[in-house]
C-alpha cells in the first residue's frame, strides 16, 4: 500500500508529539520525586516548619516541572500541525523536533529536583533562612533550566523553518543529527547543572552569612556546566544551516547522522563530570568561604579539562560535515562515518565523568586547605583527568582511523 | 510565528560591497545605549550626602559589583571595574527590552552577544599577558604537557562560543516559549506570568551569569 506524502508528514508529527512528551515526562517526574520525598524527610525532622516546607516544595516542583512543560508545548504544537503540502523532509524535521525537545528536557527535570530537595532540608534545619533558600532553589532551577530551552530552540527551527530547500538526501539525515546533537548533549548538562544548584542551597542554610559568595560560585559552575550543551546547540545549527544540496546522497547521510551523534553522546559525559566538580565547589565553599577565590580558579580548571572528550566529538563532527566524502553506495563507505561518530560519541562519556569526579574531589580538598597544598593538587588532578582521558583518546584515534584510512 | 527567525535587514551598496545591517537589532542597542546614558545622567546629576532615588539606585550597582570584582581580581587589575558593570547594564537592560510590546532584546540577535563574548575574550587575553607577561602568558598553553596545546587553545575559543550561546540560546527560547504560549492560550492569564519569569527573571540571571562569566575569563588569565 502506497501512502501519500502527506500521510507521512502527519505520522511522523504523531510520532514526534509522542517522542516530545514521552521523553520529556522522564526527567521532570524524577525530579520532582526526589523534591517530595526530600520534604517528607525535611517534615519529619521539623514537623513545626511542615507548612512553609510543604510551600517551597511545590514552588520548587513547578520550576523543575517547567521542562516537561516545554515538552508539552512543542507535543500540542506537533499534534495541530498543518501538514498540508508539506515535502517529505518536513516528515524527518517534525521527528527531528519532537526528539530535540523530548531528550533535552530529561536532563533538565532531574536537575532540578536538586535544589528543591535542598531547599526543603534546609529549611527544616534552619528556619530563619528560608526566604534565602527558596530564593537561591529559584534562580538555581532557573539556571538549570537553560538546557531544555536549548532543545526547544533548535525544536523550534526544526518545526518551523522552510525546509523545501533542502534535498531530502541527505537532507533527512542532517534534521535528524541535529536533534539527537541537541536533544542527547542536553542530558548531561542538565543533570549538572543542577548539581550545584543543590549544594549551593544545602550549603546556605549551613552558612548564612556566605550567600553572596556561595551563589556567585554556585551560578559559574551550573553555567561552566551547560557549556557540553551548548556544543550540541551549535553543531544542530550548523547541520541545519548548511545548504546540503550538490552533497553525495550516499555516503554524506551517514557523516550527517555520525557528526549529531558524535558531539550529542559525548557531551553526556562532561555535562556530568562537570556538575559533580561544581557541585563540591560550592558545597566547598559554604564550609569554608574565604577559600572561594581558589575553590573557583580549580573548579574552572578541572572542569575545562574535563570538556575534552566533547570537544573531541565536536571536532569530529566537524570532520564530519565539512570534509567532502567520495559518492559511494558501498556499504564500508556508510558505515565507516557513521561509526566513527558512534565511537566518538560513546568513548567520550566515561572519561567525561571521570575527569569530572577526579577534579571534584581535588576541589573538596582544596577547599578544606586552601593556603596549602591548592598547587600540588592542582597538578595532581591534571595528571589524573590526563590518564582518566586516555580512554576518550582512544575512541578519537579510532574515530579518525575509520574516517582517513578506510 | 516566522517573525521570530525572520531578521530585519537594511542594505547599503558601498563601492561594490554590499554591507547588511540587522536594523531592529541595531536600533533597539541604539535605545539601550541611550537608557544606559540617561541612567548615568539621572544618577550622578544631584550628588549629595544623602542620595535620592536615582544616587541610591546607581550606589547599590556600583557598591555590588566593587564588591564582586574585588573578589574576583587582584589590586592592580580593579581598572576592569568599569567593563564589568557596564557589561552588565547593557545586557541586562538588553534583556528588559523584550518585556516591553513591540520592542525586541538586541541579545536575541546571535550577533550581540557573539560580540561580547569576543570583546570579553580578547580583554581577558590582554589582560593576562600584561599582568603575567608575554613568555608565562604563552608557557601556560603547554600545561601539563606539551602536546596539550592544541587542546588547550580549542578550550579558550570553545569559551567564547559558549558563552554567546548561552545567552542567545536563553533569551531566544523565553521569546519563543512566550510567544508559542500565548498564541495558544489565546493571550489569556499565562502572558504576564511568562513574561515575569523569562523576562524579568531568566534575563536578569542570563546577563548576571555572562557578566560573572566575563570576570572570572579575565580572573583566570590573571591569576
Amino acid at each position: 500500500m502506497a501512502f501519500s506524502t502527506e500521510t507521512w508528514v502527519q505520522a511522523a508529527s504523531f510520532l514526534g508529539a509522542g517522542f516530545s512528551v514521552g521523553f520529556g515526562a522522564i526527567g521532570a517526574a524524577l525530579g520532582e520525586g526526589y523534591a517530595a520525598g526530600n520534604a517528607s524527610r525535611a517534615i519529619g525532622k521539623n514537623p513545626a516548619m511542615g507548612g512553609a516546607i510543604l510551600k517551597n516544595m511545590l514552588i520548587g516542583q513547578a520550576v523543575a516541572e517547567s521542562a516537561g512543560i516545554f515538552a508539552l508545548v512543542i507535543a500540542m504544537l506537533l499534534v495541530f500541525m498543518d501538514v498540508q503540502g508539506a515535502p517529505m523532509i518536513e516528515a524527518w524535521s517534525l521527528l527531528a523536533s519532537g526528539l530535540a525537545m523530548g531528550l533535552s528536557a530529561i536532563g533538565s527535570g532531574a536537575g532540578g529536583g536538586f535544589p528543591a530537595a535542598e531547599a526543603c532540608l534546609g529549611i527544616a534545619d534552619n528556619p530563619p533562612t528560608q526566604n534565602a533558600l527558596t530564593t537561591n532553589m529559584l534562580i538555581g532551577s532557573a539556571v538549570c533550566q537553560t538546557p531544555a530551552i536549548f532543545g526547544m530552540v533548535v525544536a523550534f527551527m526544526l518545526m518551523f523553518m522552510d525546509w523545501s530547500g533542502q534535498p531530502l538526501w541527505p537532507g533527512w539525515a542532517a534534521v535528524m543529527g541535529a536533534g539527537l546533537s541537541v536533544g542527547l548533549a542536553a542530558i548531561g548538562s542538565g543533570v549538572g547543572s543542577g548539581m550545584p544548584a543543590g549544594a549551593a542551597t544545602g550549603g546556605m542554610a549551613r552558612q548564612p552569612g556566605a550567600a553572596t559568595t556561595i551563589r556567585t560560585n554556585m551560578l559559574i559552575g551550573s553555567a561552566v556546566s551547560q557549556t557540553p550543551a551548548i556544543f550540541g546547540m551549535v553543531v544542530a545549527f550548523m547541520l541545519m544551516f548548511v545548504d546540503w544540496n550538490g552533497t553525495p546522497a550516499w555516503p554524506t547521510w551517514a557523516s550527517l547522522l555520525g557528526a549529531g551523534l558524535a558531539t550529542g553522546l559525548s557531551a553526556i559525559g562532561p555535562g556530568i563530570g562537570n556538575g559533580f566538580t561544581a557541585q563540591e565547589a560550592s558545597a566547598g565553599i559554604a564550609r569554608v568561604p574565604e577559600s572561594s577565590s581558589t575553590v573557583t580558579t580549580t573548579m574552572l580548571i578541572g572542569q575545562t579539562v574535563a570538556q575534552s572528550t566533547v570537544i573531541y566529538g565536536f571536532l569530529v563532527s566537524l570532520i564530519l560535515m565539512f570534509i567532502p566524502r567520495e559518492a559511494s553506495e558501498t556499504m564500508v563507505a556508510w558505515a565507516a562515518p557513521l561509526s566513527a561518530g558512534i565511537c566518538m560519541g560513546f568513548g567520550g562519556i566515561g572519561p567525561g565523568v571521570g575527569e569530572g569526579l577526579a577534579a571534584a574531589y581535588t576541589v573538596n580538598r582544596i577547599a578544606r586547605d586552601y593556603e596549602g597544598v591548592g598547587v600540588l593538587l592542582t597538578r595532581v588532578m591534571l595528571v589524573g583527568q590526563a590518564v582518566s582521558e586516555s580512554t576518550g583518546i582512544y575512541a578519537l584515534i579510532v574515530s579518525l582511523l575509520l574516517l582517513f584510512v578506510i | 510565528m516566522n517573525e521570530l527567525t525572520h531578521i530585519p535587514h537594511w542594505y547599503l551598496s558601498l563601492g561594490g560591497m554590499r554591507l547588511e545591517f540587522n536594523s531592529e537589532t541595531l536600533l533597539m542597542s541604539w535605545l539601550v545605549m541611550a537608557l544606559i546614558v540617561a541612567f548615568g545622567f539621572l544618577a550622578t546629576r544631584k550628588l549629595s550626602f544623602l542620595p535620592g532615588s536615582w544616587q541610591t539606585l546607581g550606589e547599590i550597582m556600583v557598591g555590588t559589583f566593587q564588591g564582586l570584582v574585588a573578589d574576583a581580581l587582584d589590586e592592580r587589575n580593579r581598572k576592569y571595574f568599569p567593563l564589568v558593570i557596564t557589561v552588565f547594564l547593557f545586557i541586562w537592560l538588553s534583556n528588559m527590552l523584550g518585556v516591553i510590546p513591540g520592542l525586541s532584546e538586541p541579545t536575541r540577535d546571535l550577533n550581540t552577544p557573539l560580540a561580547y563574548g569576543v570583546l570579553g575574550f580578547f580583554i581577558a587575553h590582554y589582560a593576562g599577558i600584561k599582568t603575567k607577561g608575554l613568555k608565562a602568558y604563552l608557557s601556560e598553553y603547554v600545561q601539563p604537557m606539551f602536546f596539550m596545546a592544541p587542546l588547550n587553545i580549542i578550550g579558550e575559543l570553545s569559551k567564547v562560543v559558549s558563552i554567546s550561546f548561552r545567552l542567545y540560546g536563553n533569551i531566544m527560547g523565553g521569546s519563543i516559549i512566550i510567544m508559542v504560549v500565548t498564541d495558544l492560550v489565546y493571550s489569556l492569564v499565562l502572558p504576564p506570568a511568562l513574561n515575569a519569569f523569562f523576562g524579568l527573571f531568566v534575563g536578569t540571571i542570563q546577563a548576571f551569569v555572562f557578566t560573572m562569566l566575563t570576570l572570572v575569563y579575565i580572573s583566570v588569565q590573571t591569576k
